[in-house]
Formats: structure tokens, C-alpha cells, sequence
């Protein structure tokens, strides 16, 4: 499984006055069982990135690859590529419509051709891996908290089995317990099913401590794709872009200018604080 | 999809039309559109042709938009004419079976069709140079009157401003909620009838749910102002008549007597 962009160009109002380039000739390949993290700045292109690789939006120039056939071809079914291909939006919450959680959740399947049995099998797997209770399963999905009714929506692309899951700006909205609550269970998610995720974010804290891969994109071009720690040592450029690294990022390198010997890659708290108590136990 | 809907097809220029108070241009409006009824012959259309015709040069939009506002109503204008055509008795030149075309007949229908494109255009130039905004200001401080009645004026006007600000808003709304079904496998393109008709429900749902959830937002968010109506409420942009306000006015009274008299005399 490869989904892989060449040259990708997107332009909005293409060929009037108003002609913006949301894409300026993107190359990127997705592979197998990668976490994946895409930041970018408000505006810098990537949602309209994303819509790309499920063949939502068309692009003005450049090819998008799924296992090497282009999907803007003629006869490719791309309503077919959306099933490996499961996109979740921004506020994917806003596109519930059914009468229970359980039906709602069986939209994506039986759009796949799936029978009922098959389809509530695949929809309770997926309410299982993002955590909704079965007591939960008959109500509606209307009557659910805000973090609840996402992580339904949530449910609905992944009961489709996608091989990619894109999810856009998972926490967008939620309280830091919801938004702790998302991605924990997104990290399960990737782990368990084996499936490649996207996690879009503008916020590198939130991705830092989970994915293996950064893309960085700014004004429609790719400027960094690279595992996060010699992602996050661009600081300054990231900066420029609107971006930033992750908060601890900041803190080792203050301690590290103030004359401690602390290791500056480290991502996540806790790698931080392990440096740290290294560099102060033996003083004790 | 909804790409098309433009309701509220302000085109700006710096005209002298564009810069007439709404209410001047809501009144020329509709006293245009009176003086389009009162006569029975042809020669009432030529005062007025000539007067929406200068209103086009004084107003500064192209021809090709301003003709846009018609093509919408071809469907009525077809409809009507052929009605007029079949239905009205006199002299009969062509009849088979039921269908009897008179002479009376071919010239309401003419007649009938110009009516309405002189209607529809002229309608159309109040909109073209008017924005809803203004428009419903307009109609506001025009129909104060009526609240001697009890009518809710300013109420029903701040109604029709927020549906018409809403309408962007709904159209970005539908886009987003079709995108997200289409990638959960939703299709919107295939199918006979029933089928798309059906495929609408993951739409559609969503749509209104959003549509309750931002008027609460939007209530709340007006309460949380202290809004409460039109008691004691200022303007930022208060309605002032200029003097070309009321050279406008005289402008349209003395087409109004123009076309009563010929209306009277029978021309």
C-alpha cells in the first residue's frame, strides 16, 4: 500500500482574477504503518492537502498515486479509494444525522457495500477502539457530549477499515482532557489496527509526543519532512512559519544555554524530565 | 453545488444610483412598477423603457449583468405567453381541437412579455444597486409608519438582514457536511430520483441541526448585547436624505404624472 503525491498543484478560482495557489508542487509518499504528524500554519494548505489524498478535491496540475494507478484517471473509483483513504474533518461532529450512534456509525460501511451483520460488526469494533460504551450504542448520537459526539464521527470513518486514516485537527475545540482522551485513543487506534495515521495539527505540542514522522508545510510547499527531532531543531525557520517546536523543546534549550548538560531532543515530558533528574542526581 | 444562488447580486460601481438613499430607490421601485399596470397599450412601455434605461446608463452596471436577472423567470415569462396565447377569446386565427390562437391573443402575449421584462429588470436594478444590508434599512425606516399599527418593523427587518447574512454562511456550510459524507462513501451524483432524493437525508440533517445550533448561538450572543429590540435604538449609519435624494424623488413624481396622464387620456 503507497499513496504518493507528484508535483501536486492546487489552485482556488483557477483561471480567474481571483487565482490563489493553495499548493505549489507537494511531493510527498505514505507508506505502511506510519504516524504520521502534518503541521502547518492557518492557511499554509494542508486541509486542502488532505483533500487531495482522497480524491475530494482535483488537483490543477500533478498526480496523486494510489499503489501507483492515478486517481484522477479515467474509471478510477475514487468513492472506492475514500474507503482505504478514511478522511475525518474538522469538527467531524457536524455530520452525524442518524437516529442512534450505532446506525450512524454504519453509514461508512454499508457506502461500502457491506451487509447489515457486517456492517453493525464493523461499527461496534470501531465504537470499541474509540472508547464510546455500549450503553451508548441506542441513543442518540444528538444527546452525546461534544468529546463523545467526535469520537462517534471518529467511529464512522474508521468502521470503513481505511489502510490511511487522515484525521484534521482531532482536537479542535476540546478541553485538555478531551483532547488528551482523542489522541490517546488515536495512538490505541494506530497501534492496534496496524494502519497508517495522519494527525493534521497547527499545534506541534499536540502531535510531539505521538507520531514518528513530521511533515511541515508553509504557503502550499513541503518545508520539512522528517522524523520530529531533527524536525523540532529547525526552530528558528519553524518560527518564521508561524509554527513552533514543543514547549519542552524550549525549556532544554534555556537549561542547556544556562549551563546544564541536558539532552535538547527530547520531545516528550517525560524524556525531558529523566535528562534533567540525570543531570541533578549526582549532586545529591 | 450552490455556487449559483446569489440572492442579493449587489455589483458595486460609484454611481449616483448606487449612492441614493434606499429608500428613494425602494419607492422609484415600486411606483415603477405600479405605472407598468396602469395602461393597456403599447405606447405606455415607452416612457417607461426610456426611464429604466437611463437608470441602467445612470447606474453604471453592464448590460450582460443586468440581463442576467432574467434569465430565472424565462420559464414564467414562457409559461404566461403561452396562456395568453391559447386562452384569451376574440378573433380566431388558428384553432384545432380545443386550441384557438386569436389575434387578441398573440398581442397579449407580446404584450404580456414585455410587461414582465420591463418588470423583472427593473426590479433587478434595485438589487444590482442596492446592498441587502441597505435594502432592509430601507424598507425599515420606509415602513416606520406601520408601527402605528403594532407592526414589528424594525423586528421583521433585523429578521430579514440575518437571513440574508445567513445564506453564505449555510451554502459553506452544505459544501463542508458534503464533503465529509462523501468521504465516509456518501454519493450524491448516481441513482434515479428516490435514490438521490434519499441520499440528501446525511445532508440535510446536519444542515438544520447546525442551522438551530448557530440562531441559538446568534440569540444568545444578541441577548448577551442587551438586545432587545428597536426601542430606544440608535443607527451607526443613520438614513439622512441628500439633495439629490430629492431631485430623485422629483425625478419619479413627474414620470408618475407623465404616465397617469397618458393612462387617463387613453394613448
Amino acid at each position: 500500500m503507497e499513496l504518493k503525491t507528484q508535483n501536486l498543484v492546487y489552485e482556488y478560482d483557477s483561471g480567474t482574477d481571483y487565482a490563489k495557489r493553495a499548493l505549489d508542487g507537494v511531493d510527498i509518499t505514505i507508506g505502511k504503518n506510519e504516524f504520521i504528524g502534518l503541521i502547518g500554519h492557518t492557511g499554509s494548505g494542508k486541509s486542502t492537502l488532505i483533500q487531495h489524498l482522497n480524491g475530494l478535491l482535483k488537483a490543477t496540475e500533478g498526480q496523486v498515486l494510489w499503489n501507483g494507478r492515478d486517481i484522477y484517471s479515467a474509471g478510477f473509483d475514487r468513492r472506492e479509494l475514500r474507503g482505504h483513504v478514511g478522511l475525518v474533518f474538522q469538527y467531524p461532529e457536524y455530520q452525524l444525522f442518524e437516529t442512534t450512534v450505532l446506525k450512524d456509525v454504519c453509514f461508512g460501511p454499508k457506502n461500502r457495500g457491506l451487509s447489515e451483520e457486517d456492517a453493525i460488526c464493523r461499527a461496534r469494533e470501531a465504537l470499541t477502539l474509540t472508547g464510546i460504551d455500549e450503553k451508548y450504542y441506542e441513543s442518540s448520537p444528538f444527546d452525546l457530549s461534544g468529546g463523545q459526539k467526535r469520537r462517534v464521527a471518529i467511529a464512522g470513518v474508521l468502521a470503513m477499515q481505511p489502510e490511511i486514516l487522515i484525521l484534521d485537527e482531532p482536537t479542535a475545540g476540546l478541553d485538555p482532557g478531551g483532547r488528551d482522551e482523542i489522541l490517546g485513543r488515536v495512538a490505541g487506534i494506530q497501534r492496534e489496527t496496524g494502519s497508517t495515521v495522519i494527525l493534521v495539527s497547527h499545534s506541534m505540542d499536540d502531535i510531539a509526543e505521538y507520531v514518528d514522522r513530521i511533515i511541515v508545510i508553509d504557503k502550499g510547499c513541503i518545508a520539512f519532512d522528517d522524523v520530529p527531532v531533527r524536525v523540532f531543531s529547525h526552530v528558528e525557520e519553524l518560527e518564521k512559519m508561524g509554527l513552533s517546536a514543543p514547549q519542552i523543546t524550549y525549556v532544554m534549550h534555556t537549561l542547556k544555554n544556562a549551563g546544564f548538560n541536558v539532552d535538547t531532543d527530547a520531545i516528550t515530558v517525560k524524556e525531558a524530565v529523566d535528562s534533567i533528574m540525570g543531570q541533578i542526581r549526582p549532586h545529591f | 453545488m450552490f455556487k449559483d444562488i446569489t440572492l442579493g447580486q449587489y455589483y458595486k460601481t460609484d454611481s449616483v444610483i448606487h449612492m441614493l438613499d434606499p429608500r428613494v430607490k425602494l419607492a422609484g421601485t415600486l411606483i415603477y412598477i405600479i405605472t407598468l399596470f396602469l395602461g393597456k397599450s403599447f405606447f405606455m412601455f415607452i416612457p417607461a423603457a426610456v426611464f429604466l434605461v437611463s437608470m441602467i446608463i445612470l447606474s453604471k452596471v453592464p448590460v450582460s449583468y443586468v440581463l442576467r436577472g432574467i434569465k430565472p423567470i424565462i420559464p414564467l415569462i414562457i409559461i404566461s405567453s403561452v396562456f395568453n396565447l391559447i386562452l384569451t377569446p376574440g378573433n380566431v386565427l388558428v384553432g384545432f381541437w380545443i386550441i384557438n390562437i386569436t389575434s387578441e391573443g398573440i398581442y397579449m402575449a407580446v404584450f404580456m412579455i414585455v410587461r414582465l421584462l420591463l418588470l423583472i429588470t427593473g426590479a433587478s436594478i434595485l438589487t444590482l444597486t442596492t446592498t441587502p444590508t441597505k435594502l432592509t434599512d430601507g424598507m425599515e425606516m420606509g415602513l416606520r409608519f406601520l408601527k402605528v399599527f403594532k407592526v414589528p418593523v424594525h423586528e421583521i427587518a433585523m429578521m430579514m438582514s440575518i437571513a440574508l447574512r445567513f445564506i453564505p454562511i449555510l451554502v459553506e456550510e452544505t459544501d463542508k457536511i458534503k464533503k465529509a459524507q462523501m468521504a465516509r462513501g456518501a454519493d450524491f451524483e448516481s441513482g434515479n430520483i428516490f435514490k438521490r432524493a434519499k441520499a440528501m437525508i446525511p445532508l440535510l440533517v446536519p444542515l438544520f441541526v447546525s442551522a438551530f445550533r448557530r440562531a441559538g448561538d446568534l440569540a444568545m450572543a444578541m441577548e448577551a448585547r442587551c438586545y432587545h429590540g428597536s426601542e430606544g435604538r440608535t443607527r451607526m449609519k443613520p438614513l439622512i436624505y441628500a439633495r439629490r435624494d430629492y431631485i430623485a424623488y422629483a425625478i419619479v413624481l413627474g414620470y408618475l404624472g407623465l404616465m397617469i396622464v397618458m393612462a387617463v387620456f387613453g394613448v
